[in-house]
């Protein structure tokens, strides 16, 4: 709990840098500066300049918003999606439960890298890199309920026998009435779900990226600065490279404190 | 504590996993006088009638004797085996007089009777040798042996450079097919390990003398360790084990250029282009108004006229590729055209032959005549980073024009199912590896009818005069007589698509090469293979 508090300013203060970083007056993750390509730092481009000679902190602090925004969103919709699915398994019948476990059981079985790929290939070509960033942490957060809905369906049915619950029933409440005290009974297990599975979403979009198949050109993100680290001798050219994997990781320690602090 | 041993231990197994992988490279000890060098996978076959992969084809060059040599300097066809060859006026008659006392590797005679049957095998229907699909009609070729050591092949057909198409026939002993173990080459295959390294030794008998009149070849042999990893062949050429490497790319030729300038050399434009089109067939599923820019020749030309290729050489390929313009490389000799005249880079130029094609520009998006924003997406393949690299190049440059433009990249499955099934996409950005000179091995992209003729696949006729053109012009060359006449076609043709911008190119990928300055007797030179072409007179510095 002692870290809790740092780690939020911390996070919280990179989300400020950022934002100021990308709203500076001549900021553009996309302007190709072709005469300093992999520039070194210097006063114009505090992190150099990447293998397209756009400014390397702009384009890092646009991906960490980018992918921040779009984890939480993902995030935000996996835990509704697994708290409604969690609980209408755990109060909905035997069978009913039974049947959307199984449902689980096999959206976890996908191998779910293939059909991202699958997805990315059928999108229309012309989907502009914007909506391709939201459509691939829509892809990821429909993916990405049903470990969550398994532990809420955990939680819920634990709730069933608990004795406020056993209360609430002698008192005649019955169907809907009781789903409305039971969700806020299962806050404590749907925050640190929603905590947890933001890093695991920034994290699948930066897998994705390094793969060339995620957020689309000239969009910045954490997968297409990976990218970059395939190429060894860029390494060697200019040690800059490494400035967004150091960040990406901080972000995912920071987000995973939060998660566990929770 | 507990957890302290575990960490250890596991160290323990990945320090000496390290060394094992490096050894798995180098399994067998270099012996003296020995050259090495990598392949990137196995070779599928060692039998030189049934090589149809780069590394099979490695293995090959380096062991079959064979009656012509194609030398990749003078890009000139040369005598080996045959002392002399002839082919008749008609085209249909070649004569093979072999050189006297030829003998394989095992010591027995190499006569008439071998090449024939040689040729024979690699034309027969049962062997489905892909290099008799070079000889037009290969059931219909018959070979006669009037004697010892002539030859004589009776074609139905004229078949264009067929010179060039005996450097891949090799000549092993009748009815004793060897793959590669008994062969008149320069080295015979000696040892395979799978996933190791192919083992080469010299042929004692082989029938090279250098100009001094000593046997070839200097080495005592050859290892191709199999190795596929790029920084382990740097490395490992780095620190002396391996000898050359043939192609290499930019970002490695650069590293290797700081470290040890002396090993590197940039040969200039390969036969490679690196090109972009606009998917140009009736039948996609393109929107119409999207179909009647791709077809209208002032759009094309403004993008070609848009795209800074200098830049893309500079930045995609780190200043080692050349602006192209047609699709023959200068590295071509023969058969570039010198004086073609193209559009080159001019956006005032561009912006006004939009304009006079009825687009206008509004704010910083241009519209077509019926008011439709000009956007479309630029398909290229994932993994490959000048590709991506050149598309958002491209991106920016024509976002000067007010074209926006989408980059997207997909793996190549996906990939070859849109350009040759669905035909769901606008424009791409694609390379072609040319390992032959010969024009006439495109005449599968420039023909009309053809399934690779890959802005129109597989049209019924013509759609446009100049694609006619391109046609007749093709067809014609294939059937002339005399290269000078065939020039004059393929520069027509040149021309043709320099003017009409069906393919846009964007640049010729340089030939990259790094060698051991220890290694004497090389000649670089642009076709492959690039620094072992005459592998018979390589030698390490000091090796007897």
């Amino acid at each position: 709990m002692k870290l809790r508090r740092p780690v939020l300013w911390l996070l919280l203060g990179l989300i400020v840098a950022a934002s100021l970083i990308v709203s500076m007056p001549g900021a553009s993750y996309v302007h190709q500066d072709r005469e300093a390509i992999l520039a070194a730092a210097s006063a114009s481009h505090p992190a150099g300049t990447d293998a397209l000679g756009r400014d390397r902190l702009v384009r890092v602090a646009a991906a960490f918003l980018l992918s921040l925004a779009g984890a939480v969103a993902a995030s935000a919709l996996t835990t509704a999606a697994a708290a409604g699915v969690g609980t209408l398994a755990a109060f909905g019948g035997r069978s009913l439960g039974w049947g959307l476990m199984v449902v689980c059981d096999v959206f976890l079985a996908l191998p779910w890298m293939f059909l991202l790929m699958m997805v990315r290939s059928a999108l229309p070509l012309t989907t502009s890199p914007a909506r391709s960033a939201a459509i691939t942490f829509l892809v990821l957060a429909a993916l990405g309920w049903p470990a969550s809905a398994r532990a809420v369906y955990r939680g819920a049915r634990q709730l069933t026998t608990s004795d406020w619950m056993l209360h609430t029933r002698a008192a005649g409440l019955r169907g809907p009435s009781v789903i409305r005290y039971v969700i806020p009974n299962l806050f404590p297990l749907l925050v640190p779900q929603f905590l947890i599975s933001i890093p695991a979403f920034v994290m699948a979009e930066a897998n994705l990226g390094a793969l060339g198949l995620g957020v689309g050109e000239p969009l910045p993100s954490w997968g297409g600065m990976l990218f970059e680290l395939n190429n060894s001798p860029m390494l060697l050219q200019t040690r800059w490279v490494c400035f967004p994997v150091i960040l990406l990781v901080l972000v995912l320690l920071l987000l995973e404190g939060v998660a566990v602090e929770a | 504590m507990h957890l302290s041993r575990r960490i250890l231990v596991c160290l323990a197994a990945l320090s000496q996993s390290v060394p094992l992988t490096t050894c798995a490279a180098q399994a067998a000890p270099r012996l003296p006088a020995e050259l090495v060098w990598t392949i990137g996978y196995d070779p599928k076959t060692f039998d030189p009638a049934k090589v149809d992969d780069e590394e099979s084809e490695t293995v090959r060059y380096l062991t079959a004797g064979v009656l012509l040599r194609f030398n990749r300097l003078t890009q000139k066809v040369e005598p080996e085996l045959a002392q002399s060859w002839s082919l008749s006026p008609d085209g249909k008659k070649i004569t093979f007089l072999l050189r006297p006392g030829l003998v394989f590797s095992d010591g027995s005679s190499l006569t008439a009777r071998d090449v024939a049957w040689s040729l024979r095998r690699v034309l027969s229907p049962a062997t489905a040798a892909p290099v008799a699909e070079e000889f037009v009609s290969p059931a219909g070729v018959t070979v006669v042996t009037p004697n010892q050591r002539t030859v004589v092949l009776h074609l139905p057909q004229r078949v264009i450079a067929i010179g060039k198409v005996f450097d891949e026939i090799a000549i092993e002993p009748a009815g004793r097919p060897s793959e590669g173990r008994v062969t008149s080459g320069p080295f015979v295959v000696a040892e395979y390990r799978r996933s190791l390294y192919v083992h080469l030794r010299r042929n004692p008998h082989y029938a090279g003398r250098d100009a001094a009149g000593h046997s070839l070849p200097w080495a005592a042999g050859i290892r191709l360790d199999i190795v596929e990893s790029m920084e382990q062949q740097v490395r490992l050429l780095l620190r002396g084990d391996y000898d050359l490497i043939d192609s290499i790319p930019p970002d490695y030729f650069e590293l290797l250029r700081r470290r040890a300038p002396a090993m590197v050399r940039d040969l200039g434009p390969s036969l490679n282009t690196e090109q972009l089109w606009f998917n140009q067939s009736p039948g996609s599923p393109l929107p119409a108004w999207e179909k009647a820019w791709f077809q209208n020749r002032a759009f094309r030309v403004a993008v070609s006229q848009a795209i800074h290729r200098s830049d893309l050489a500079r930045i995609a390929y780190l200043g080692h590729a050349t602006p192209a313009y047609s699709f023959i490389s200068p590295a071509n000799a023969l058969w570039y055209d010198r004086s073609l005249s193209a559009p080159h880079t001019d956006v005032a130029a561009a912006q006004a032959g939009l304009a006079a094609a009825g687009f206008r520009l509004q704010g910083s998006v241009l519209f077509d005549a019926a008011g439709h924003p000009v956007k479309f997406s630029i398909l290229t393949n994932s993994g490959n980073a000048a590709r991506q690299k050149m598309a958002t190049l491209i991106q920016q440059d024509l976002a000067a024009l007010g074209m926006q433009v989408t980059v997207v990249t997909l793996d190549f499955p996906a990939l070859i199912e849109r350009l040759m099934h669905t035909q769901d996409y606008e424009a791409c950005l694609l390379g072609l590896e040319n390992v032959d000179p010969e024009p006439n091995a495109m005449m599968n992209i420039w023909l009309s009818s053809s399934p690779n003729h890959q802005w129109s696949p597989s049209e019924k006729t013509p759609a446009t005069p100049w694609e006619a053109e391109i046609d007749r012009l093709m067809n014609q060359q294939a059937a002339s007589a005399t290269d000078g006449e065939r020039k004059q076609d393929i520069d027509r043709v040149q021309q043709i698509v320099a003017d009409q911008q069906p393919f846009i190119y964007l640049v010729y990928p340089n030939a990259l090469v790094a060698f051991s300055p220890r290694l004497q007797g090389v000649q670089p030179a642009v076709l492959t293979p690039r620094l072992t072409w005459n592998v018979d007179q390589l030698r390490m510095q000091g090796a007897q």
